[in-house]
């Protein structure tokens, strides 16, 4: 019996025992797992504006953040994708934290609808879907940090897309139910994570033409309303409107014009500042605000390796249009091996206008401009996907 | 009565199931598709012959292309890394995705993979179309795929292939006779796509422009390529059209090789109409240059 049992044992170890059959289908059952780490070395010459002096800082070495993300399908129906995110700048206390975290169910549901439920970035606009580490630039647009808040458009919810029946023209409608965390964020309000929530919606429509064997547009309208002021339940409104060109010859050239413009109305109750409103009688009063921003950017690849770029930023306050900024910067990509290693240069200027008062007590307008050189190091460890459009 | 059979005719016609609808990712894919389907398959495909199979962008007008579609064949081995992020773009539960890798004859399966080896296949080299000896496993999937989506037409679709694989047999036997006189000779090629055309014609690879897979030619590595064809006497370096030629015409002048551009997919030329054709032009350029 002992003889038997060995035999077995042993025609079973010979049968299963090949090495690349049996790690290939452990491989392919693991999900796939991904580092992404940010570095960046800043100056600018900001820090002594007051007193009328522009000199450039000492180069400031920092973490800038870590991303880790867990992705795989669940079933073939649907995938899960997990990117936990530990931001800086200081590398050991940081804390670890949910950048997103949903499922996408894919196939199988009536009309081939798309669902993802979780925490993820709303499909807003175009660049909002990018994570940071795949910008061709190293700081975010001046039009996404002032509307969407540092982490975009990034909330609890629940989207469904569907592909709109337009022949051979791939279009997409994706709408979106979220919770509000993220609007809350991104106005300044206190964080409501832990108050009843103040649900948002979000919705995309986009459009994909391809212009010939090289070239491609991507036009997209978007729109999102929540309350941005949780104890007065004022409510916002924004229109985007994107557009994004691509060039690419072949594996070694392209070019990418790509822009985005957002327009918000809101109603408020206090300005910028916190400063609430006054009617003449001076009783708080609640107003209608208008703003807006814009971006646009033009990346040039060459050689395969290098990028050299441009882009212009506008942008007023979500809360007043007399605070408004105007941006503009330069960027220089080296890649040498596709995304796993990238190291990038930007220098950007940008000048805030915003009210102010004179010694004298007149208004004045306050003008605050600043440059910054920056030199941002990103690699990634782990499987590389195709890169989407 | 001719009005009867008209009609009757015009009524079988409008019954008739629909042609399997087929997209594939290579041309040469799509090639073999249309000569054993003929006018029962509809086929469209992804990527140019002119262009890097490896590296293609997920498009949406790509998923749209599946959208619609029956069949996906594919060459597998994770050449195409991009396919799956298109399949799930297309929504299309009901498409069916077929690896033509099963039943083909795999070479440099490596053995422990990691980054640091380049862009390394793990299943092995992928580029298997290139030793038509590999078109008949090829050509025995996509009948099986085809009679599986349609199987009222399975022995069209055998008959079909076996006439192909007929016309291949003939074509074969012409290749190796043209490069029999050229057996052992040496070639470099930018990259590990030419392995499986080497081993069928015996061909012997020397060398890869490319330091490692993936990874762009260096000064120094360049320099190492120069020596070794110096030293062995080499003639040919084989670069595909959607590669920077500058290393490999640096190379050449250095050492007076020449440099080949040989596409690896129907329409890499204009005159690879069809894979048969590629082969010939394939054949006929090295079979010139190696005398």
């Amino acid at each position: 019996m002992h003889v038997i049992r060995a035999a077995c044992l042993i025609v079973a170890l010979l049968l299963f025992s090949s090495p690349v059959g049996i790690s290939i289908a452990q491989t392919s059952l693991n999900p796939d797992i991904s580092v992404i780490p940010r570095f960046i070395i800043r100056t600018d010459d900001g820090e002594k504006l007051a007193e009328g002096k522009r000199i450039f800082s000492q180069p400031d070495f920092q973490f800038e953040e870590l991303e880790v993300a867990v992705q795989s399908y669940l079933n073939p129906f649907s995938r899960a994708d997990v990117i936990l995110t530990l931001p800086g700048p200081d590398v050991e206390a940081g804390k670890l934290g949910i950048e997103e975290l949903y499922a996408t169910v894919f196939r199988g549901l009536p009309l081939d609808l798309n669902v993802r439920f979780g925490k993820y970035r709303a499909e807003f606009g175009k660049l909002n879907l990018v994570h940071p580490h795949a910008w061709p630039f190293a700081t975010a647009p001046l039009v996404q940090e002032r509307f969407l808040g540092e982490e975009g458009l990034n909330d609890l919810g629940l989207s469904v897309s569907v592909l709109l029946p337009t022949g051979d023209v791939y279009t997409k409608l994706t709408v979106d139910l979220l919770r509000g965390n993220a609007v809350a964020g991104a106005a300044g309000m206190p964080d409501t994570s832990g108050r009843k929530p103040a649900y948002a919606n979000s919705a995309r429509l986009m459009g994909f033409f391809p212009l010939g064997d090289f070239s491609d547009l991507e036009i997209g309208v978007s729109g999102f309303t929540g309350i941005h002021d949780p104890y007065e339940r004022d409510r916002f409104w924004y229109a985007n409107a994107d557009c994004k060109y691509k060039y690419r010859p072949d594996t070694y050239t392209s070019l990418v014009v790509q822009g985005e413009l957002l327009v918000n109305a809101r109603h408020a109750h206090q300005d910028a500042s916190g400063t609430p409103f006054l009617d003449a009688s001076g009783n708080p009063e609640k107003r209608s605000i208008t703003t807006s921003g814009l971006y646009v950017y033009a990346d040039y690849q060459f050689l395969k390796v290098f990028s050299i770029g441009a882009r212009y930023d506008w942008a007023q306050s979500p809360s007043s249009a007399d605070v408004r900024s105007r941006g503009a910067a330069v960027f220089f990509g080296y890649y040498p091996v596709e995304e796993t290693l990238g190291l990038r240069v930007q220098a950007a200027n940008v000048t805030d206008r915003s009210p102010g008062v004179s010694p004298a007590g007149t208004p004045v307008e306050d003008v605050r401009s600043v440059n910054s050189i920056t030199l941002q190091a990103v690699f990634s460890l782990g499987p590389h996907k195709a890169h989407p459009f | 009565m001719k009005r009867l059979m008209s009609f009757l005719l015009a009524l079988c016609a409008a019954t008739a199931s629909p042609a399997v609808r087929v997209v594939t990712t290579l041309p040469d894919l799509a090639d073999f598709t249309r000569q054993v389907g003929g006018d029962r398959v509809t086929v469209d495909f992804i990527v140019r012959g002119d262009q890097n199979p490896h590296f293609v962008e997920v498009k949406p007008s790509y998923m749209m292309k599946l959208k619609s579609a029956d069949l996906f064949l594919t060459i597998g081995m994770e050449l195409e890394m991009w396919a799956p992020q298109i399949v799930d773009g297309s929504r299309n539960a009901s498409l069916d995705v077929v690896d033509l890798s099963r039943d083909v004859r795999k070479l440099e399966i490596p053995g422990k993979v990691d980054a640091s080896k380049g862009d390394v296949h793990r299943f092995g080299n992928p580029h298997y179309w290139l030793d038509p000896r590999n078109v008949r496993a090829m050509i025995g999937g996509i009948v099986a795929a085809l009679a599986k989506a349609s199987p009222a037409d399975e022995s069209l679709f055998r008959s079909n292939a076996g006439a192909y694989l007929k016309r291949l047999d003939e074509k074969i036997a012409t290749w190796e006779n043209i490069m029999k006189p050229f057996t052992g000779s040496k070639i470099i090629t930018f990259h590990k796509s030419w392995s499986y055309l080497a081993d069928w014609l015996q061909l012997q690879v020397a060398g890869e422009v490319e330091p490692k897979p993936g990874i762009v030619p260096s000064p120094g590595h360049t320099a190492e390529i120069i020596r070794l064809v110096r030293s062995a006497g080499i003639k040919a370096i084989v670069v595909e059209p959607f590669y920077d030629l500058s290393a490999p015409e640096q190379i050449g002048g250095a050492t007076g090789a020449t440099v080949l551009v040989l596409p690896t997919s129907v329409g890499g030329v204009a005159q690879a109409v069809d894979y048969i054709a590629l082969m010939d032009y394939n054949v006929a350029a090295l079979a010139e240059v190696l005398r």
